[in-house]
Formats: structure tokens, sequence, C-alpha cells
């Protein structure tokens, strides 16, 4: 990519692009060779922590906590009503 | 009122190609309405290997006219939740706003499989489900406006995976691992 994604707290932004980096660099090289090692797990762990405090601030937490469990259960085998477009 | 749309294509790359993409296809050009993009879990799941992700995206909110009094234009909050089953190849996506919610939701599912009669391709099944609850005549319009956006908003998304897909092949990204395969498999 040309150009990196940002972070959704600026300040989190090199940590995020440090992790992507790792993470797709494992996925193409690793995981997708039945490697499951995961390479990542210190980074994404400091990357985590900042994002936590930017998720809180913006009254985020709890939105994501309570629609995690819930995404997608619309969507069963056989949806009635299916428009083909 | 709840309404179910899908359409299905596929991709002339591979799944292991594709899927790579999508997981990277934020930022391109086709998506500049995405302006951050955030990994707030990633782990495999121990008994079955599949790769679980899930992501926070931010994004442009772009309301119709008629619905701007009853709506703030501020960014708009997606939640993505991805499984990645690399033994089967298959990758489904399902994302779903968490703002604005009281208007509207919109649930997205998106499955890429590896095409059964031909590995170098790979299908592709949207699906999206619209419900909305606000009284005031107003279902409809925002239901049609939103339908208006699904075959738009699919087109877009795969000129985006195309311009990814197109730019990792160039990259040669998995050029290496498939020439040290082909030779393990000659020396088979």
């Amino acid at each position: 990519m040309t150009e990196l994604m940002e972070s959704i707290g600026k300040e989190c932004t090199p940590l995020k692009h440090e992790f992507d980096a790792c993470f797709t660099r494992w996925y193409s090289e690793r995981f997708l060779h039945g490697d499951k090692t995961n390479d990542c797990e210190k980074i994404f762990k400091a990357y985590q922590a900042c994002l936590k405090n930017v998720l809180r601030e913006k009254g985020l937490t709890k939105m994501i906590s309570d629609a995690r469990p819930s995404i997608g259960s619309v969507f069963t085998d056989n949806n009635e009503n299916i428009d083909d477009k | 009122m709840v309404r179910f749309f899908q359409q299905k294509h596929s991709y002339d790359y591979s799944w292991n190609t594709v899927s790579y993409a999508f997981l990277n296809r934020y930022p391109n050009p086709f998506a500049t309405h995405v302006l951050t993009a955030d990994t707030i879990e990633h782990r495999i799941d121990p008994s079955t290997g599949e790769l679980h992700i899930t992501r926070l995206l931010r994004k442009t909110n772009s309301v119709p006219r008629w619905a701007r009094g009853i709506m703030r234009e501020n960014d708009a909050y997606i939640l993505e939740d991805v499984v990645v089953d690399p033994k089967g190849s298959t990758l489904v996506s399902k994302t779903r706003n968490i703002t604005h919610t009281r208007l509207l939701k919109v649930e997205e599912k998106q499955t890429l499989t590896m095409d059964p009669f031909d590995g170098s391709r790979t299908q592709c099944k949207n699906e999206t489900c619209i419900v909305s609850s606000i009284g005031y005549g107003l279902n409809s319009r925002i239901e049609n406006f939103s339908l208006s956006r699904f075959s738009e908003n699919i087109a877009r998304s795969r000129k985006g995976m195309l311009y990814v897909l197109d730019l990792a092949q160039r990259r040669g990204l998995f050029r290496q691992r498939f020439r040290m395969e082909q030779h393990r498999l000659e020396s088979q």
C-alpha cells in the first residue's frame, strides 16, 4: 500500500502499523501454511494497551462489548425473503 | 422491518491470495470513506485451528438530505468479526454498525471460499440484512435508500479488492512460497 491505515487513536498509530506489518507477514508466511506460532503477541499487547484508553475515552468500550456477541446472528442457513440482486 | 439481499461473484485468484488481500483491503482508493481500522482481538481457536479477528472501523457517514434532521452527520463505527479456516479454505466476515443503530442496523456477511472445481479461483458471497425500527413512516424510505446502495457498495468493494489483489500479485508476496512448494512437489 502506498499509505497505511490510521488507528482510531493517533497516539496508537505507530503501534498499529508495527502490529499490522507483523500480522501480514505472519499470515502469509506461517498461518496459511499450517504454522500456528503467534509471532505478534508482544506487539499486539502493547497496541491493545494503547487502544484500550482511546476506546474508553470515546465511550466505545460498552458499545463494542454489547454488540459483539450478536454480530451476524441475523444470518441463518436458510433466510427467507432473500432478494438476489 | 427486516430485509435480506444477496449477491455472488468470483475472483480469478487463489483463496490464499484473496484472503490475504481481504485482511489487507484498507486503505484503497475505492474505500476513502473508511478513516481508521483497528484490530481489537486476534486469536487462534486451539480446538479448530481457526483464526478469529475482531476489527473496529471508523467511516464517514453520508446521510441522505431528508434524514439530516433526525441524524447528526458524524462518523459511524462498524464492528467486523472475521473467522479464517485455513484447512477448509474459507473466510467469513460479518459486520454491523454499532452507532446510529436506533435508526438502522445493517449487517453484512461476506463468505470467501476456494472454488471446489478450480483452485485458482475464489467464490465470494455477499449477504446484507437491513433492519430499521424508527417510526414516522420513514422505514421504507430508509430501507430503499440502503437497498439502492447495496449493489453500488458491493461493486465498489470489489474494485477495492481487485486493486489490492493486483498490488499483492505485483509485489510477489506469494511468489517465493509458491516456488518453494512447487519445488517440494517436484522433488517428491
